[in-house]
Protein backbone atom coordinates (compact mmCIF):
# COMPACT_ATOMS: atom_id res chain seq x y z
CA UNK A 1 0.00 0.00 0.00
CA UNK A 2 2.81 2.38 0.89
CA UNK A 3 4.50 1.77 -2.44
CA UNK A 4 1.22 2.48 -4.24
CA UNK A 5 0.85 5.75 -2.34
CA UNK A 6 4.48 6.56 -3.14
CA UNK A 7 3.66 6.11 -6.82
CA UNK A 8 0.60 8.35 -6.45
CA UNK A 9 2.74 11.07 -4.87
CA UNK A 10 5.54 10.79 -7.44
CA UNK A 11 3.15 10.84 -10.39
CA UNK A 12 1.24 13.71 -8.81
CA UNK A 13 4.46 15.69 -8.48
CA UNK A 14 5.44 15.22 -12.14
CA UNK A 15 2.05 15.99 -13.71
CA UNK A 16 1.88 19.79 -13.07
CA UNK A 17 5.39 20.56 -14.33
CA UNK A 18 4.92 18.25 -17.34
CA UNK A 19 1.66 19.94 -18.33
CA UNK A 20 3.12 23.43 -17.86
CA UNK A 21 6.16 22.46 -19.87
CA UNK A 22 4.18 20.88 -22.69
CA UNK A 23 2.13 24.08 -22.99
CA UNK A 24 5.27 26.19 -23.36
CA UNK A 25 7.73 23.88 -25.07
CA UNK A 26 5.32 21.53 -26.83
CA UNK A 27 2.49 23.77 -27.94
CA UNK A 28 4.36 27.08 -28.03
CA UNK A 29 7.61 25.61 -29.44
CA UNK A 30 9.55 27.84 -27.02
CA UNK A 31 13.00 26.31 -26.50
CA UNK A 32 13.04 26.83 -22.76
CA UNK A 33 15.48 24.30 -21.28
CA UNK A 34 15.54 25.88 -17.85
CA UNK A 35 12.44 24.68 -15.95
CA UNK A 36 14.63 22.78 -13.49
CA UNK A 37 16.61 26.02 -13.01
CA UNK A 38 13.31 27.67 -12.02
CA UNK A 39 12.63 24.67 -9.80
CA UNK A 40 15.93 24.89 -7.89
CA UNK A 41 15.39 28.61 -7.28
CA UNK A 42 11.85 27.97 -5.98
CA UNK A 43 12.85 24.99 -3.84
CA UNK A 44 15.59 26.88 -2.03
CA UNK A 45 13.47 30.04 -1.75
CA UNK A 46 10.70 28.08 0.00
CA UNK A 47 12.81 26.04 2.39
CA UNK A 48 15.51 28.60 3.24
CA UNK A 49 12.66 30.98 4.15
CA UNK A 50 10.97 28.21 6.12
CA UNK A 51 14.22 27.58 7.99
CA UNK A 52 14.65 31.27 8.75
CA UNK A 53 11.07 32.07 9.75
CA UNK A 54 9.58 28.71 10.72
CA UNK A 55 6.52 29.68 8.70
CA UNK A 56 5.28 27.66 5.73
CA UNK A 57 3.12 30.59 4.63
CA UNK A 58 6.21 32.79 4.42
CA UNK A 59 8.09 30.01 2.61
CA UNK A 60 5.35 29.47 0.04
CA UNK A 61 4.95 33.22 -0.47
CA UNK A 62 8.70 33.51 -1.09
CA UNK A 63 8.51 30.52 -3.47
CA UNK A 64 5.72 32.18 -5.45
CA UNK A 65 7.67 35.45 -5.53
CA UNK A 66 10.92 33.82 -6.69
CA UNK A 67 9.14 31.41 -9.10
CA UNK A 68 7.29 34.30 -10.74
CA UNK A 69 10.40 36.49 -10.85
CA UNK A 70 12.61 33.80 -12.44
CA UNK A 71 9.81 32.92 -14.90
CA UNK A 72 9.53 36.58 -15.88
CA UNK A 73 13.29 36.71 -16.46
CA UNK A 74 13.01 33.69 -18.77
CA UNK A 75 10.00 35.27 -20.52
CA UNK A 76 12.01 38.46 -21.00
CA UNK A 77 14.91 36.45 -22.44
CA UNK A 78 12.51 34.56 -24.73
CA UNK A 79 11.27 37.83 -26.21
CA UNK A 80 14.77 39.06 -26.92
CA UNK A 81 16.52 35.95 -28.16
CA UNK A 82 16.05 33.66 -31.10
CA UNK A 83 14.73 30.24 -30.09
CA UNK A 84 18.12 28.48 -30.25
CA UNK A 85 19.73 31.34 -28.31
CA UNK A 86 17.06 30.96 -25.64
CA UNK A 87 17.82 27.23 -25.46
CA UNK A 88 21.49 27.88 -24.73
CA UNK A 89 20.75 30.78 -22.36
CA UNK A 90 18.18 28.80 -20.36
CA UNK A 91 20.68 25.98 -19.83
CA UNK A 92 23.20 28.60 -18.70
CA UNK A 93 20.69 30.07 -16.21
CA UNK A 94 20.01 26.57 -14.84
CA UNK A 95 23.74 25.96 -14.40
CA UNK A 96 24.20 29.39 -12.80
CA UNK A 97 21.41 28.60 -10.30
CA UNK A 98 23.15 25.30 -9.47
CA UNK A 99 26.51 27.06 -8.99
CA UNK A 100 24.89 29.52 -6.58
CA UNK A 101 23.17 26.71 -4.63
CA UNK A 102 26.35 24.66 -4.41
CA UNK A 103 28.62 27.54 -3.42
CA UNK A 104 26.49 29.79 -1.24
CA UNK A 105 26.99 27.33 1.58
CA UNK A 106 26.10 29.72 4.43
CA UNK A 107 22.53 29.74 3.20
CA UNK A 108 22.09 26.54 1.21
CA UNK A 109 24.58 24.19 2.93
CA UNK A 110 25.99 23.50 -0.56
CA UNK A 111 26.28 19.88 -1.61
CA UNK A 112 24.93 18.70 1.74
CA UNK A 113 21.48 20.05 1.02
CA UNK A 114 18.95 21.01 3.68
CA UNK A 115 17.97 17.99 5.79
CA UNK A 116 15.16 17.33 8.29
CA UNK A 117 12.56 19.35 6.46
CA UNK A 118 9.37 19.11 8.50
CA UNK A 119 6.03 18.31 6.90
CA UNK A 120 3.04 20.53 7.41
CA UNK A 121 0.97 19.16 10.32
CA UNK A 122 -1.83 17.81 8.12
CA UNK A 123 0.63 16.09 5.74
CA UNK A 124 2.42 13.91 8.24
CA UNK A 125 0.85 10.60 7.20
CA UNK A 126 1.48 9.13 3.77
CA UNK A 127 -2.25 8.78 2.85
CA UNK A 128 -2.83 12.45 3.70
CA UNK A 129 0.25 13.45 1.74
CA UNK A 130 -0.91 11.43 -1.29
CA UNK A 131 -4.37 12.99 -1.02
CA UNK A 132 -2.95 16.52 -0.88
CA UNK A 133 -0.64 15.91 -3.86
CA UNK A 134 -3.51 14.35 -5.82
CA UNK A 135 -5.79 17.31 -5.11
CA UNK A 136 -3.05 19.76 -6.12
CA UNK A 137 -2.40 17.72 -9.24
CA UNK A 138 -6.11 17.68 -10.15
CA UNK A 139 -6.19 21.45 -9.75
CA UNK A 140 -3.27 21.83 -12.17
CA UNK A 141 -4.78 19.34 -14.63
CA UNK A 142 -8.02 21.35 -14.68
CA UNK A 143 -6.13 24.63 -15.02
CA UNK A 144 -3.85 23.49 -17.84
CA UNK A 145 -6.64 21.73 -19.76
CA UNK A 146 -8.67 24.92 -19.51
CA UNK A 147 -5.67 27.04 -20.58
CA UNK A 148 -4.97 24.71 -23.49
CA UNK A 149 -8.55 24.96 -24.77
CA UNK A 150 -8.85 28.69 -24.16
CA UNK A 151 -7.61 31.66 -26.18
CA UNK A 152 -4.20 31.20 -24.55
CA UNK A 153 -3.75 27.70 -26.00
CA UNK A 154 -4.95 28.75 -29.45
CA UNK A 155 -2.71 31.81 -29.47
CA UNK A 156 0.29 29.72 -28.33
CA UNK A 157 -0.31 27.36 -31.23
CA UNK A 158 -0.85 30.20 -33.70
CA UNK A 159 2.42 31.84 -32.62
CA UNK A 160 4.30 28.58 -32.95
CA UNK A 161 2.93 27.93 -36.45
CA UNK A 162 3.62 31.44 -37.72
CA UNK A 163 4.54 34.31 -35.48
CA UNK A 164 4.06 36.78 -38.34
CA UNK A 165 0.53 35.64 -39.17
CA UNK A 166 -0.44 35.65 -35.50
CA UNK A 167 0.98 39.13 -34.91
CA UNK A 168 -0.79 40.45 -38.01
CA UNK A 169 -4.06 39.37 -36.40
CA UNK A 170 -3.24 41.21 -33.19
CA UNK A 171 -1.84 38.36 -31.09
CA UNK A 172 0.70 39.71 -28.61
CA UNK A 173 3.60 37.30 -28.26
CA UNK A 174 4.85 39.13 -25.16
CA UNK A 175 1.54 38.67 -23.35
CA UNK A 176 0.88 35.08 -24.40
CA UNK A 177 4.37 33.75 -23.72
CA UNK A 178 4.71 35.61 -20.41
CA UNK A 179 1.46 34.04 -19.15
CA UNK A 180 2.69 30.58 -20.20
CA UNK A 181 6.07 31.08 -18.48
CA UNK A 182 4.40 32.26 -15.27
CA UNK A 183 1.87 29.38 -15.28
CA UNK A 184 4.75 26.91 -15.62
CA UNK A 185 6.63 28.74 -12.85
CA UNK A 186 3.66 28.50 -10.48
CA UNK A 187 3.20 24.78 -11.23
CA UNK A 188 6.89 24.35 -10.36
CA UNK A 189 6.36 26.21 -7.05
CA UNK A 190 3.47 23.84 -6.26
CA UNK A 191 5.66 20.79 -6.96
CA UNK A 192 8.48 22.15 -4.81
CA UNK A 193 6.22 22.84 -1.84
CA UNK A 194 5.50 19.09 -1.70
CA UNK A 195 8.69 17.45 -2.95
CA UNK A 196 11.19 18.35 -0.22
CA UNK A 197 8.57 17.80 2.48
CA UNK A 198 7.95 14.34 1.06
CA UNK A 199 11.56 13.17 1.35
CA UNK A 200 12.36 15.48 4.29
CA UNK A 201 15.35 16.75 2.34
CA UNK A 202 16.18 19.47 -0.17
CA UNK A 203 19.19 18.31 -2.11
CA UNK A 204 20.92 19.85 -5.17
CA UNK A 205 21.27 16.41 -6.79
CA UNK A 206 17.52 16.42 -7.41
CA UNK A 207 17.88 19.48 -9.64
CA UNK A 208 20.68 18.37 -11.94
CA UNK A 209 20.41 17.94 -15.70
CA UNK A 210 19.13 14.30 -15.58
CA UNK A 211 15.96 15.61 -13.92
CA UNK A 212 15.42 17.84 -16.93
CA UNK A 213 16.06 14.92 -19.29
CA UNK A 214 13.32 12.99 -17.50
CA UNK A 215 10.92 15.94 -17.85
CA UNK A 216 11.79 16.34 -21.52
CA UNK A 217 11.28 12.61 -22.08
CA UNK A 218 7.79 12.84 -20.52
CA UNK A 219 6.78 15.78 -22.71
CA UNK A 220 8.22 14.46 -25.96
CA UNK A 221 7.01 10.88 -25.46
CA UNK A 222 3.54 12.16 -24.56
CA UNK A 223 3.38 14.20 -27.81
CA UNK A 224 4.53 17.81 -27.46
CA UNK A 225 1.59 20.12 -26.80
CA UNK A 226 -0.79 17.37 -25.71
CA UNK A 227 -2.15 17.76 -22.18
CA UNK A 228 -3.55 14.21 -22.11
CA UNK A 229 -0.22 12.97 -23.44
CA UNK A 230 1.69 14.75 -20.66
CA UNK A 231 -0.49 13.16 -17.99
CA UNK A 232 -0.33 9.64 -19.47
CA UNK A 233 3.37 9.90 -20.14
CA UNK A 234 4.02 11.12 -16.56
CA UNK A 235 2.21 8.04 -15.26
CA UNK A 236 3.97 5.58 -17.57
CA UNK A 237 7.50 6.95 -17.20
CA UNK A 238 7.23 7.27 -13.42
CA UNK A 239 5.97 3.67 -13.25
CA UNK A 240 8.87 2.59 -15.43
CA UNK A 241 11.42 4.50 -13.36
CA UNK A 242 10.08 3.28 -10.04
CA UNK A 243 9.75 -0.26 -11.43
CA UNK A 244 13.50 -0.30 -12.05
CA UNK A 245 13.99 -0.36 -8.29
CA UNK A 246 12.96 -4.00 -8.33
CA UNK A 247 15.80 -5.03 -10.63
CA UNK A 248 18.38 -6.74 -8.49
CA UNK A 249 21.44 -4.66 -9.38
CA UNK A 250 23.83 -2.60 -7.26
CA UNK A 251 22.92 1.10 -7.06
CA UNK A 252 26.20 2.00 -8.80
CA UNK A 253 24.94 0.17 -11.90
CA UNK A 254 21.25 0.96 -11.58
CA UNK A 255 21.78 4.75 -11.46
CA UNK A 256 23.66 5.04 -14.77
CA UNK A 257 21.39 2.39 -16.33
CA UNK A 258 18.35 4.46 -15.47
CA UNK A 259 19.94 7.56 -17.03
CA UNK A 260 20.83 5.59 -20.13
CA UNK A 261 17.30 4.22 -20.42
CA UNK A 262 15.69 7.66 -20.26
CA UNK A 263 18.28 8.99 -22.68
CA UNK A 264 17.27 6.27 -25.15
CA UNK A 265 13.56 6.96 -24.54
CA UNK A 266 14.15 10.67 -25.18
CA UNK A 267 16.14 10.05 -28.37
CA UNK A 268 13.52 7.62 -29.68
CA UNK A 269 10.70 10.04 -28.84
CA UNK A 270 12.53 12.93 -30.51
CA UNK A 271 13.04 10.80 -33.63
CA UNK A 272 9.41 9.72 -33.75
CA UNK A 273 8.12 13.24 -33.07
CA UNK A 274 10.67 15.12 -35.19
CA UNK A 275 8.02 16.73 -37.41
CA UNK A 276 6.07 18.05 -34.42
CA UNK A 277 9.17 19.17 -32.54
CA UNK A 278 10.90 20.94 -35.38
CA UNK A 279 8.20 22.03 -37.84
CA UNK A 280 9.03 24.20 -40.81
CA UNK A 281 8.52 27.83 -39.78
CA UNK A 282 6.40 29.99 -42.07
CA UNK A 283 7.28 33.63 -42.54
CA UNK A 284 5.96 36.60 -44.50
CA UNK B 1 -9.03 62.86 -44.34
CA UNK B 2 -7.09 59.96 -45.87
CA UNK B 3 -7.34 56.68 -44.00
CA UNK B 4 -3.72 55.92 -44.92
CA UNK B 5 -0.95 58.39 -45.65
CA UNK B 6 2.60 57.38 -46.49
CA UNK B 7 5.09 60.25 -46.56
CA UNK B 8 8.61 60.19 -48.04
CA UNK B 9 9.03 56.55 -47.06
CA UNK B 10 12.39 54.93 -47.70
CA UNK B 11 13.81 51.60 -46.63
CA UNK B 12 17.40 50.46 -46.89
CA UNK B 13 18.30 46.86 -46.05
CA UNK B 14 21.92 45.70 -46.20
CA UNK B 15 22.91 48.75 -48.27
CA UNK B 16 20.14 48.02 -50.78
CA UNK B 17 17.60 50.81 -51.31
CA UNK B 18 14.43 48.74 -51.38
CA UNK B 19 11.93 51.60 -51.12
CA UNK B 20 12.77 55.11 -52.32
CA UNK B 21 10.91 58.17 -51.13
CA UNK B 22 7.40 56.76 -51.51
CA UNK B 23 4.50 59.10 -50.82
CA UNK B 24 0.90 58.11 -51.32
CA UNK B 25 -2.45 58.50 -49.66
CA UNK B 26 -5.55 56.33 -49.75
CA UNK B 27 -9.10 57.56 -49.10
CA UNK B 28 -11.58 55.61 -47.02
CA UNK B 29 -13.57 53.12 -49.09
CA UNK B 30 -11.08 53.06 -51.98
CA UNK B 31 -9.89 49.84 -53.56
CA UNK B 32 -6.35 50.45 -54.76
CA UNK B 33 -4.22 48.05 -56.78
CA UNK B 34 -0.46 47.94 -56.31
CA UNK B 35 1.33 46.46 -59.28
CA UNK B 36 4.88 46.19 -60.53
CA UNK B 37 7.42 43.61 -61.61
CA UNK B 38 8.98 41.15 -59.17
CA UNK B 39 11.43 42.88 -56.84
CA UNK B 40 9.80 46.28 -57.21
CA UNK B 41 9.12 46.48 -53.45
CA UNK B 42 5.37 45.77 -53.27
CA UNK B 43 5.46 43.16 -50.51
CA UNK B 44 8.18 45.13 -48.70
CA UNK B 45 5.87 48.14 -48.71
CA UNK B 46 3.12 45.95 -47.21
CA UNK B 47 5.59 44.74 -44.57
CA UNK B 48 6.29 48.37 -43.65
CA UNK B 49 2.57 49.24 -43.59
CA UNK B 50 1.76 46.29 -41.35
CA UNK B 51 4.70 46.89 -39.01
CA UNK B 52 7.03 44.00 -39.84
CA UNK B 53 9.69 46.40 -41.12
CA UNK B 54 10.60 49.83 -39.79
CA UNK B 55 11.34 52.39 -42.51
CA UNK B 56 14.73 54.09 -42.65
CA UNK B 57 13.04 57.43 -43.39
CA UNK B 58 9.52 58.75 -43.66
CA UNK B 59 6.28 58.03 -41.88
CA UNK B 60 3.04 56.08 -42.04
CA UNK B 61 -0.19 57.65 -40.75
CA UNK B 62 -3.40 55.69 -40.20
CA UNK B 63 -6.53 57.77 -39.59
CA UNK B 64 -4.28 60.74 -38.89
CA UNK B 65 -2.18 58.97 -36.27
CA UNK B 66 1.52 58.37 -36.80
CA UNK B 67 1.93 54.58 -36.59
CA UNK B 68 5.47 54.37 -38.00
CA UNK B 69 6.94 52.72 -34.88
CA UNK B 70 3.91 50.61 -33.95
CA UNK B 71 4.14 46.82 -33.72
CA UNK B 72 2.15 44.58 -36.10
CA UNK B 73 -0.24 43.54 -33.31
CA UNK B 74 -0.89 47.13 -32.30
CA UNK B 75 -1.65 48.03 -35.92
CA UNK B 76 -3.99 45.04 -36.13
CA UNK B 77 -5.83 46.32 -33.04
CA UNK B 78 -6.19 49.71 -34.75
CA UNK B 79 -7.90 48.10 -37.74
CA UNK B 80 -5.20 47.18 -40.24
CA UNK B 81 -5.68 43.65 -41.58
CA UNK B 82 -3.18 41.73 -43.66
CA UNK B 83 -3.82 38.84 -46.02
CA UNK B 84 -0.59 37.07 -46.89
CA UNK B 85 0.68 35.89 -50.25
CA UNK B 86 1.54 32.45 -48.82
CA UNK B 87 -1.86 31.95 -47.08
CA UNK B 88 -1.90 33.32 -43.54
CA UNK B 89 -3.89 30.36 -42.31
CA UNK B 90 -2.88 28.14 -39.40
CA UNK B 91 -2.92 24.80 -41.15
CA UNK B 92 -2.68 22.65 -38.02
CA UNK B 93 -5.70 24.36 -36.46
CA UNK B 94 -9.34 23.77 -37.37
CA UNK B 95 -11.28 26.31 -39.42
CA UNK B 96 -13.23 27.26 -36.30
CA UNK B 97 -10.01 27.85 -34.33
CA UNK B 98 -8.56 29.88 -37.22
CA UNK B 99 -11.43 32.35 -36.97
CA UNK B 100 -11.59 32.25 -33.16
CA UNK B 101 -7.91 33.09 -32.77
CA UNK B 102 -8.43 36.27 -34.82
CA UNK B 103 -11.49 37.31 -32.80
CA UNK B 104 -9.87 36.56 -29.45
CA UNK B 105 -6.86 38.69 -30.36
CA UNK B 106 -9.05 41.80 -30.51
CA UNK B 107 -8.94 44.33 -27.66
CA UNK B 108 -11.51 43.50 -24.94
CA UNK B 109 -14.05 46.22 -25.92
CA UNK B 110 -14.07 45.20 -29.57
CA UNK B 111 -14.40 41.55 -28.63
CA UNK B 112 -17.34 42.27 -26.33
CA UNK B 113 -19.04 44.32 -29.04
CA UNK B 114 -19.03 41.27 -31.32
CA UNK B 115 -21.30 39.36 -28.93
CA UNK B 116 -21.23 35.56 -28.96
CA UNK B 117 -17.94 34.58 -30.62
CA UNK B 118 -19.19 31.10 -31.57
CA UNK B 119 -21.99 32.71 -33.58
CA UNK B 120 -19.54 35.09 -35.27
CA UNK B 121 -17.34 32.10 -36.18
CA UNK B 122 -20.34 30.28 -37.61
CA UNK B 123 -21.35 33.39 -39.56
CA UNK B 124 -17.83 33.80 -40.94
CA UNK B 125 -17.67 30.21 -42.15
CA UNK B 126 -21.17 30.45 -43.65
CA UNK B 127 -20.14 33.61 -45.49
CA UNK B 128 -17.55 31.65 -47.47
CA UNK B 129 -19.49 28.39 -47.70
CA UNK B 130 -17.32 26.48 -45.25
CA UNK B 131 -19.71 26.06 -42.32
CA UNK B 132 -19.81 22.29 -42.83
CA UNK B 133 -16.05 22.04 -42.33
CA UNK B 134 -15.71 23.90 -39.01
CA UNK B 135 -13.90 21.04 -37.26
CA UNK B 136 -11.60 20.19 -40.18
CA UNK B 137 -7.97 21.18 -40.16
CA UNK B 138 -7.40 24.28 -42.29
CA UNK B 139 -4.51 22.53 -44.04
CA UNK B 140 -7.06 20.33 -45.81
CA UNK B 141 -8.62 23.29 -47.67
CA UNK B 142 -7.88 24.22 -51.28
CA UNK B 143 -5.89 27.40 -51.99
CA UNK B 144 -9.07 29.28 -52.93
CA UNK B 145 -10.91 28.20 -49.80
CA UNK B 146 -7.93 29.23 -47.65
CA UNK B 147 -7.91 32.64 -49.30
CA UNK B 148 -11.65 33.15 -48.82
CA UNK B 149 -11.38 32.08 -45.18
CA UNK B 150 -8.47 34.44 -44.60
CA UNK B 151 -10.28 37.44 -46.10
CA UNK B 152 -13.54 36.65 -44.30
CA UNK B 153 -11.70 36.19 -41.00
CA UNK B 154 -10.00 39.57 -41.45
CA UNK B 155 -13.33 41.21 -42.30
CA UNK B 156 -15.18 39.72 -39.32
CA UNK B 157 -12.45 40.80 -36.93
CA UNK B 158 -13.43 44.39 -37.62
CA UNK B 159 -10.55 45.56 -39.79
CA UNK B 160 -10.94 48.82 -41.72
CA UNK B 161 -7.89 48.72 -43.98
CA UNK B 162 -7.13 45.50 -45.85
CA UNK B 163 -3.68 44.76 -47.24
CA UNK B 164 -4.20 41.87 -49.66
CA UNK B 165 -0.97 40.39 -50.99
CA UNK B 166 -1.70 38.54 -54.24
CA UNK B 167 -5.14 37.27 -53.23
CA UNK B 168 -5.51 35.24 -56.42
CA UNK B 169 -2.11 33.51 -56.24
CA UNK B 170 -2.55 29.75 -55.96
CA UNK B 171 -6.30 30.08 -56.43
CA UNK B 172 -8.23 28.15 -59.12
CA UNK B 173 -9.81 30.37 -61.83
CA UNK B 174 -13.34 29.60 -60.61
CA UNK B 175 -12.43 30.66 -57.07
CA UNK B 176 -10.73 33.83 -58.37
CA UNK B 177 -14.20 35.17 -59.17
CA UNK B 178 -15.34 34.41 -55.64
CA UNK B 179 -12.31 36.25 -54.25
CA UNK B 180 -13.17 39.18 -56.54
CA UNK B 181 -16.78 39.13 -55.31
CA UNK B 182 -15.60 39.15 -51.70
CA UNK B 183 -13.42 42.18 -52.40
CA UNK B 184 -16.41 43.90 -54.04
CA UNK B 185 -18.34 43.15 -50.86
CA UNK B 186 -15.60 44.86 -48.84
CA UNK B 187 -15.98 47.87 -51.11
CA UNK B 188 -19.74 47.94 -50.57
CA UNK B 189 -19.08 47.92 -46.80
CA UNK B 190 -16.87 51.03 -47.25
CA UNK B 191 -13.72 49.11 -46.31
CA UNK B 192 -10.43 50.35 -47.73
CA UNK B 193 -8.43 47.80 -49.67
CA UNK B 194 -4.88 47.75 -51.02
CA UNK B 195 -4.20 44.84 -53.34
CA UNK B 196 -0.90 43.57 -54.68
CA UNK B 197 -1.66 41.60 -57.82
CA UNK B 198 -0.10 40.47 -61.07
CA UNK B 199 -3.45 39.65 -62.66
CA UNK B 200 -4.21 42.90 -64.51
CA UNK B 201 -7.75 42.00 -65.64
CA UNK B 202 -8.54 41.20 -62.00
CA UNK B 203 -7.09 44.55 -60.91
CA UNK B 204 -9.11 46.36 -63.58
CA UNK B 205 -12.28 44.62 -62.40
CA UNK B 206 -12.02 45.36 -58.68
CA UNK B 207 -9.88 48.49 -58.27
CA UNK B 208 -10.73 52.20 -58.46
CA UNK B 209 -7.12 53.21 -58.72
CA UNK B 210 -3.79 51.60 -59.57
CA UNK B 211 -0.33 52.48 -58.27
CA UNK B 212 2.67 51.13 -60.16
CA UNK B 213 5.92 50.49 -58.33
CA UNK B 214 9.23 49.96 -60.06
CA UNK B 215 12.61 49.49 -58.35
CA UNK B 216 11.20 50.82 -55.09
CA UNK B 217 9.60 53.96 -56.55
CA UNK B 218 6.06 54.99 -57.41
CA UNK B 219 6.11 55.51 -61.18
CA UNK B 220 2.41 55.67 -62.04
CA UNK B 221 -0.75 56.42 -60.12
CA UNK B 222 -4.19 56.65 -61.72
CA UNK B 223 -7.36 54.96 -62.85
CA UNK B 224 -6.94 51.37 -64.11
CA UNK B 225 -7.97 52.32 -67.64
CA UNK B 226 -5.39 55.14 -67.78
CA UNK B 227 -2.55 53.15 -66.21
CA UNK B 228 -3.18 50.14 -68.46
CA UNK B 229 -2.67 52.26 -71.59
CA UNK B 230 0.32 54.15 -70.25
CA UNK B 231 3.55 53.77 -72.20
CA UNK B 232 5.58 53.58 -68.96
CA UNK B 233 3.75 50.45 -67.86
CA UNK B 234 4.62 48.76 -71.16
CA UNK B 235 8.24 49.78 -70.67
CA UNK B 236 8.36 48.41 -67.15
CA UNK B 237 6.92 45.06 -68.11
CA UNK B 238 8.38 44.62 -71.60
CA UNK B 239 11.61 46.60 -71.32
CA UNK B 240 10.81 49.00 -74.19
CA UNK B 241 7.86 50.66 -75.90
CA UNK B 242 6.41 47.77 -77.99
CA UNK B 243 5.09 50.21 -80.60
CA UNK B 244 8.52 51.76 -81.27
Amino acid sequence: MDFFLHLVVTIGLWIPISMGYTLLFGKGQVMHFGPIGVSVACGYAIFVTLGATGSYIAGIAMGILVGTAVSLIFAWLALRLENDGLGVMSIAVHLAAMVIVLNWTDVTRGALGIPRIPRMPFLETLPMFALAVTLASLFWIALFVWADRSALGRQMQALSESESFAKAMGVSRAKVHTIAFVLLGLAIVSDNVFFAQYIHLLHPNDYHFPTFIFLLAIVVAGKPGSMVGAVLSSILLVLLREGLRFIDLPISVLGPMRLLLFGVILLTAVYVRRDTLFPQKRTV
Amino acid sequence: MSILAVTHLSLTLQDQHILKNISLSVEEGDVVGLIGPNGSGKTTLFNVLSGFLVPTHGSVHFRGQDITGFSPSKRAHMGIGRVFQNFGIFREMTLEENVLVALEALPAEQRKALGNLKEVVQGTLEMVGLSGHAKKKAGSLSGGQMRLLEIARTLKSGKELFLLDEPTAGVAPKMTHQVGDLISELKRDRKTVLIIEHDLPFISRVCDRVIVLNVGEVVLDGKPSEVKQHRKLQEIYFGADPTS
